[in-house]
């Protein structure tokens, strides 16, 4: 018997029901938002103070946001490395100006209106994000990931992102102690933020992109723990990953206890259950590789030619 | 009784196959090798086969490497995958082949057990390069694994010819993929250059990787031959049958 699944329901139901209010009150005390606002530390907004007038924003925004995402997910070069192109200059000035305001008012329009106008845009300007709140949540959820090689360079050394691939001969439960470690790095910094943006998240034509972010987020976890695999399991590990990060972070939303504690122990336990699973799976297939084998030995001695 | 030259299914087969012998009686000159199978690549090939190594460097107009484009992204992801898929299931048909071939012909052991341990080198090279540029494995592993095995055990029950004429067909298939590719990388190759980029290490590498594996792939070619891989009855018909399933595996490892 489990503790997970009740809290882990309770914590869903909290949030249909409270997080639109949460988003609509924008309570600048709440503790996941101000939790936010010590990650912001990377966004800058120099920009806003000299210009106050207004001036028309050069519109080139890329319409197809997702297209940029998936680049990301294919090829990826050392020697002639693609830059990250997952917004455009005009986005990125607007939403990391606008990142400034969501301890605020919240993943929501209104910050990316303040957003604008600290970058020297008109309040209209936000318009050109064509997913309005939800960009302002990718965004948060981007520049996290991003984030994640250099804080992995700081819990483990190396060299992070370009170090990573040397790892190679890791053995496994180093691995999973350094997936470990990623996974609540990753959940840790994001303190919670699924109490406000979850609900936005949960809508149905935001679930796609959403989803899309939480893969490349499991890929990232799993390439800078040193997971060199490439086989199915490469399909089944980022899967297992991307669930329990959801789970995790469901769980976090309603987790009171001192420095997220609860949330650890419980993202232990998945990852634990994740093993246990695979170990069956695996013992299974060892069993039936040996019997076949046997199977077809034991013909052959009997002198059939296969 | 070698079936006549002039049959249409065979022409490619032999095209390659010579490449391939004036390779290996030749080894100092590697790139006229292949300019027979297609005379495009030769103008890239003279470009990047004797690169200057400092000479790009240290050159004042030298503008740094070019980002890859979106484009080349896709295509340097859809070759490592279909390469690895390719090599598995390149492992996976000699060992179903060998235990049947081996019962039948033990002077066929030294043979099979040197193209296996090829093919596993190649598999390690390319698992490597897909864990380390980030690409998607094929998600149809399971089937590709299930589908090379029956076909190498397969071949083998049928006899030695086709067990031959399988490794023929298939590595004929497998040596102009990697030629088409080893083309295309080229041709980024000699475009960055034109435009005044540098070319890194990564590429170059890359390039002489396939090189390497496309000519050991055509050295399986020739072995097949030379083991009767010809008397094989019907001989057009297992390597027509076997050649058709072999693109279509390409195609569809390039997209899933």
């Amino acid at each position: 018997m489990r503790p997970s699944p009740t809290p882990l329901r309770r914590a869903a139901r909290q949030i249909l029901s409270s997080s639109f209010t949460t988003i609509r009150a924008a309570a600048p005390a709440h503790r996941s938002l101000s939790s936010i606002t010590t990650t912001s530390t990377g966004s800058d907004c120099t920009c806003g103070n000299g210009r106050t007038t207004a001036r028309r924003p050069q519109i080139q925004s890329n319409q197809n946001p997702q297209q940029q995402q998936q680049q990301r997910s294919s090829y990826h070069s050392y020697d002639h490395p693609s830059p990250p192109a997952s917004f455009t200059p005009v986005e990125e000035s607007i939403l990391s100006a606008a990142y400034l305001h969501v301890p605020a008012h919240g993943f929501t329009s209104s910050a990316l209106v303040a957003g604008a106008r600290d970058a020297g845009y008109l309040d209209i300007s936000p318009t050109i994000l064509p997913e309005g709140a939800f960009t302002l949540i990718r965004y948060h959820l981007v520049k996290q990931r991003e984030g994640l090689a250099a804080r992995a360079r700081e819990v483990f050394g190396g060299e992070g992102h370009v170090g990573a691939y040397k790892l190679g001969g890791l053995s496994e439960g180093e691995i999973k102690g350094r997936v470990e470690a990623l996974m609540w790095k990753a959940s840790r910094e994001q303190g919670g933020y699924w109490t406000v943006a979850g609900a936005i998240m949960a809508q149905p034509s935001y679930v796609p992109p959403s989803l899309k972010e939480l893969a490349l987020l499991s890929d990232e976890i799993l390439f800078l723990a040193g997971d060199s695999s490439v086989d199915p399991s490469w399909y089944t590990k980022r899967v297992s990953l991307s669930t329990i990060y959801a789970a995790a972070e469901l769980f976090m939303t309603n987790d009171h206890s001192p420095e997220f504690m609860d949330t650890r122990a419980f993202l232990n336990r998945r990852l634990r259950e994740v093993n246990e699973v695979g170990g069956v799976f695996r013992n299974m297939r060892e069993w039936v590789g040996f019997t076949a084998t046997a199977g077809v030995n034991v013909l052959r001695s009997k002198g059939v030619r296969i | 009784m070698l079936r006549p030259a002039t049959r249409p299914a065979l022409a490619a087969t032999r095209q390659v196959r010579q490449c391939a012998a004036r390779f290996l009686s030749s080894p100092a000159s590697p790139d006229t090798s292949s300019s027979s199978v297609n005379n495009a690549s030769t103008t890239p090939r003279t470009n990047s086969t004797s690169p200057p190594p400092n000479s790009k460097s240290s050159s004042t107009n030298s503008k740094g490497k070019k980002p890859l484009t979106a484009e080349q992204r896709e295509f340097l992801s859809s070759a490592l995958r279909v390469n690895q898929a390719g090599e598995l299931a390149a492992t996976l048909i000699y060992t179903g082949q060998t235990p049947p071939l081996v019962t039948r012909d033990p002077s066929l052991r030294p043979l099979m057990k040197h193209m296996y341990d090829q093919e596993a080198a190649h598999l390690r090279t390319f698992n490597d390069l897909i864990y380390r540029h980030r690409v998607r494995p094929t998600a149809l592993y399971p089937l590709w694994s299930v589908m090379a095995s029956g076909l190498g055990w397969g071949t083998a029950m049928l006899g030695k010819e086709a067990a031959m004429a399988c490794t023929e067909a298939v590595e004929t298939e497998i040596g102009g993929h990697y030629n088409a590719q080893i083309r295309r990388l080229l041709e980024m190759v000699s475009e960055w250059e034109a435009e005044g980029y540098e070319v890194g290490a990564e590429f170059r590498d890359l390039i002489n990787t396939l090189r390497r594996i496309r000519d050991e792939e055509l050295e399986h070619l020739d072995h097949a031959v030379e083991h009767d891989a010809q008397k094989a009855e019907p001989h057009w018909l297992l390597t027509g049958v076997i050649r058709a399933g072999c693109r279509g595996a390409i195609w569809v490892s390039e997209r899933v």
